[in-house]
């Protein structure tokens, strides 16, 4: 797993730095926490399908040390949003997010997490990065299991590439910011732009007159 | 110590009262003076939540275990499926109809067209009306499946849940070679479906007809008439027919109450009325019912499945007409009229007359109703759906006003809800 | 296709598209009121509030009710012997934009009888209020909250009528109406703020909070004395 490589790996190693029982420590405390990430699955929609056929037999998140879901968020490890978000939700999601005790992470699975996904509409949260802070996004629309296994395996190696020197930084969490959304206003109004297809997104199709009034505010994102 | 036992006066089956509405009795403590409340609680339930199937809120007021009142809150999943549909071509909503009823897809890619069809008055062929009744009735037993293994996770029985995932497995693979993806298939267009079936896919389904039943059974062997399955369902969630047909109760909760209303029975569509299946009607209207009704149900569907893969002509599987259908791929290279054709069908969008439909199927939840609006264009007006989960769930307080909390999770389960299709 | 029909095509994407036609309300075929025994025996039973028969469809029949007589039709046919219309299959709005009117649409069907019919109530926008049909079908309350949600009709004696799919606090108007923008009418960031910033209390409703809540009671109690 490249752990020697990452933390100093002579064992007379300077002072300040990690040594060989600091980069020990580390391997044994990553490996628990990866042994046994219990997930918060925060399932809504059809990701949550997915993410249940990942837990059930063919492929078994119980080889991960992953079967036992935990619903209540005091004693997870993982919150898996699986599943779009509408901005009824959104308190809700960061309310669990927040009664999660350190250390947590979050994998946001499904393109609708991440982005929005395909509703682009009044109602849905553009990714939730926007209200919770995101270790691993899953693309898909559903992403397969293997998608969600994979994204679960890159967390383990982001979870294995930490330090417990530097757990103050990676722990910190302000209990000002409780309940807040995890980006600045301005970031959101940028992350949330239109992108792609949805640009195109308006009333009335180019070429076929409706009888519908144009309304062309509506082929301005 | 002594132990003290109250008698609590409920009313599981209310009746309805002159004014057509239901009469509900006051839960109370046998002999006690109604005056004297005791202080009842105000539990949250939702919308993060194992046992709700989804993001469903409910409010419960309790007095002890007993439930006074119980509202449901919806709306966290509310992705304004129905605006985005007004922003579509006919042929560009058909993925977001995979999304709302995520637990039977095919279904509603099936529904969507069939209603849009109805508007435009497009016959399909012999072949993909045969192929649409199968991809429906495969995935009425898929989404019995799931509610098959969650209802039984809810109430304990954890083995049950891999058993039936581990059929869903199979119908994935299915949906998968069929279509290239697991849950969100997208598979019908307007005047046919995305493709035909692959080389190979009958036998894949024949061997699923023939190995499914013994996965049944032993479901069967474990729940039917175990005890605690049976003390768990028995009599609890009682509706009566009168008041299931007014809170517009559909499907398997109708049935299960003694109403035998099936769409595909009573409003035929696609030759329905030649196939030779049973429509499994219940008589008590408690979740024990529902869950006989719903394991009958998917033997019906087997021997539809069975009738159709024998029925399956071979032909053409979309509408020979080019304004609908996308041209070959090699047509649409050597031949101009076909390059045209392929440009106005994606660029433009299929043009539906000016008019509406109502077009109501049986879903494997209840009457699905796609109601579509045009006027002339290759967008929707409106497209409405009325799923039927969202009337379902609006007869749960209904059913469980006077119960045990135990049962609301139980009555919860048994209703067989999506939340994609409540919320839209 | 002609050349020139296709080079306008093309066009159009740089003007935009052309409005045309005045189909605001569906084309469907004027009806023979005795092709559906239904609205024969409506014809006679009120012979003054059926305002439109129509066909669409193929086979969907269509009556068009004014908003003053829509709930005295819609008893009868629910409570006539011959009618008995005892399931309510959707009650809906559709809006076609340009200030038209909008169609309040409710959709029946009789199960002993084995019949489907569409009632249809024209609603002006300046006047969107409608009776509401909870007392004679109780599937009504949580699709009229709907309705009431999405277009903004108002519905007379409805027991709880309030928003039921957006929060209840929502402020951007009703979204399923045409003159509201895909998006919404805030920006992203503030909608996310709105979302994030009520208090634990705003998601519980006053007769909830009455429960466990003195002030909730009183203040319920004083709005109910109110007239």
């Amino acid at each position: 797993m490249g752990l020697n490589e990452r933390g100093a790996s002579l064992p007379m190693a300077k002072s300040g730095t990690s040594s060989f029982f600091t980069t020990k420590l580390d391997a044994v405390v990553n490996w628990a926490r990866t042994g046994s990430l219990w997930p918060m699955p925060f399932g809504t929609a059809c990701c949550a399908i997915e993410m249940m056929a990942t837990a059930a037999s063919k492929y078994d998140l119980a080889r991960f040390g992953m079967e036992r879901m935990s619903f209540s968020p005091r004693q997870a490890d993982l919150l898996i949003c699986a599943g779009r978000v509408a901005y009824k939700m959104a308190p809700v999601l960061r309310k669990i997010w927040d009664q999660m005790p350190q250390p947590k992470w979050s994998i946001s699975m499904g393109a609708c997490a991440s982005s929005g996904g395909v509703f682009d509409a009044y109602s849905m949260v553009q990714g939730i990065d926007t209200v919770i802070p995101v270790d691993v996004y899953v693309p898909g629309c559903p992403p397969r299991p293997e998608g969600l296994i994979y994204g679960i395996l890159l967390l383990h190696e982001k979870i294995s590439g930490e330090s417990l020197k530097d757990q103050i930084q990676l722990r910190a969490e302000d209990p000002e910011r409780a309940g807040r959304p995890n980006l600045p206003a301005e970031v959101i109004d940028q992350v949330a732009l239109p992108f792609g297809n949805s640009t195109k997104q308006n009333r009335v199709s180019g070429l076929v007159a409706t009888a519908q009034l144009a309304r062309p505010s509506d082929r301005n994102p | 110590m002594s132990t003290r036992t109250t008698e609590y006066l409920v009313t599981r089956s209310p009746e309805l009262g002159p004014d057509g509405r239901a009469v509900r009795m006051p839960v109370l403590p046998a002999g006690m003076d109604p005056e004297l409340r005791g202080e009842h609680m105000l539990i949250n339930i939702g919308p993060q939540h194992p046992a709700t199937h989804g993001v469903l809120r409910l409010v419960l007021e309790l007095d002890g275990e007993t439930v006074i009142k119980c509202t449901p809150h919806i709306g966290y999943l509310h992705s304004s499926f129905e605006k985005l549909g007004e922003y579509r071509t006919w042929n560009q909503i058909i993925p977001l109809t995979d999304r709302m009823d995520y637990l039977a897809p095919l279904i509603y890619n099936c529904a969507f067209a069939m209603a849009v069809e109805k508007l435009m008055g497009i016959e399909v062929t012999e072949r993909c009306r045969i192929v649409r009744v199968i991809c429906m009735e495969l995935d009425r037993v898929f989404s019995h499946l799931l509610w098959l293994g969650t209802t039984a996770i809810d109430i304990g029985a954890f083995t049950v849940f891999l058993y039936t995932f581990q059929e869903r497995e199979r119908i994935y693979d299915l949906h998968e070679q069929f279509t290239g993806a697991r849950i969100t298939t997208s598979a019908t267009r307007i005047g046919g479906m995305m493709a035909d079936l692959p080389v190979g896919w009958t036998d894949a389904l024949r061997t699923f007809l023939e190995t499914f039943p013994r996965t049944l059974d032993e479901v069967e062997t474990l729940l039917t008439n175990n005890q605690i399955w049976i003390g768990r369902n028995r009599d609890i969630g009682v509706i009566s027919a009168e008041n299931a047909v007014n809170h517009g109760l559909t499907g398997a909760n109708l049935r299960a109450s003694g109403v035998s209303f099936d769409v595909r029975k009573d409003r035929p569509y696609y030759d329905y009325e030649t196939y030779d299946f049973d429509v499994p009607v219940g008589e008590h209207g408690d979740c024990y019912d529902r869950y006989l009704v719903r394991m009958d149900e998917m033997r019906q569907s087997l021997r539809i499945l069975d009738q159709a893969l024998r029925r399956l002509p071979g032909g053409p599987i979309n509408v020979q007409d080019p304004r609908l259908i996308l041209p070959g791929k090699t047509d649409c290279m050597a031949d101009m009229e076909s390059m045209i054709h392929h440009f106005k069908v994606v660029m433009e969008g299929v043009p539906a007359p000016p008019g509406e439909s109502w077009f109501g199927i049986e879903s494997s939840k209840g009457e699905l109703g796609m109601y579509v609006v045009s006027d002339g264009g290759s967008k929707p007006v409106r497209w409405r759906v009325r799923g039927p989960s969202f009337i379902n769930l609006s007869a749960l307080p209904a059913m469980v006003e006077g119960s045990l909390l135990s049962d609301v999770i139980a009555v919860n389960a048994s209703l067989d809800i999506v939340l994609g299709e409540i919320d839209r | 296709m002609s050349g020139e029909e296709f080079r306008d095509g093309l066009d159009a994407l740089e003007t935009g598209a052309r409005p045309g036609g005045d189909a605001g309300v569906p084309a469907g075929e004027a009806a023979d009121p005795a092709s559906h025994p239904t609205v024969e025996m409506l014809t006679r039973a009120f012979p003054d509030a059926l305002q439109h028969h129509v066909v669409v469809a193929g086979d969907e029949h269509v009556v068009y009710v004014g908003a003053e007589r829509a709930s005295e039709v819609l008893t009868w046919l629910r409570d006539d012997p011959e009618q008995r219309y005892d399931y309510l299959a959707d009650v809906t709005a559709v809006d076609y934009g340009g200030g038209r009117p909008l169609e309040l649409v409710y959709q029946l069907w009789s199960i002993p009888h084995r019949r489907a019919l569409r009632v249809k109530v024209v609603l002006p926008l300046t006047a969107l209020v409608a009776d509401s049909v909870v007392r004679l079908w109780s599937t009504a309350d949580w699709l009229e909250r709907e309705v009431f949600d999405m277009f903004g009709i108002e519905f007379r004696g409805h027991p709880d009528l309030r928003r039921i799919l957006m929060p209840e606090n929502y402020a951007e108007g009703h979204p399923l109406r045409k003159d509201f923008p895909l998006r919404g009418r805030f920006s992203r960031a503030e909608q996310t703020r709105r979302a994030l910033s009520p208090d634990l209390d705003d998601d519980y409703t006053l007769a909830e909070k009455e429960v466990v809540d003195p002030a909730a009671r009183r203040a319920a109690r004083e709005m109910e004395e109110q007239p």
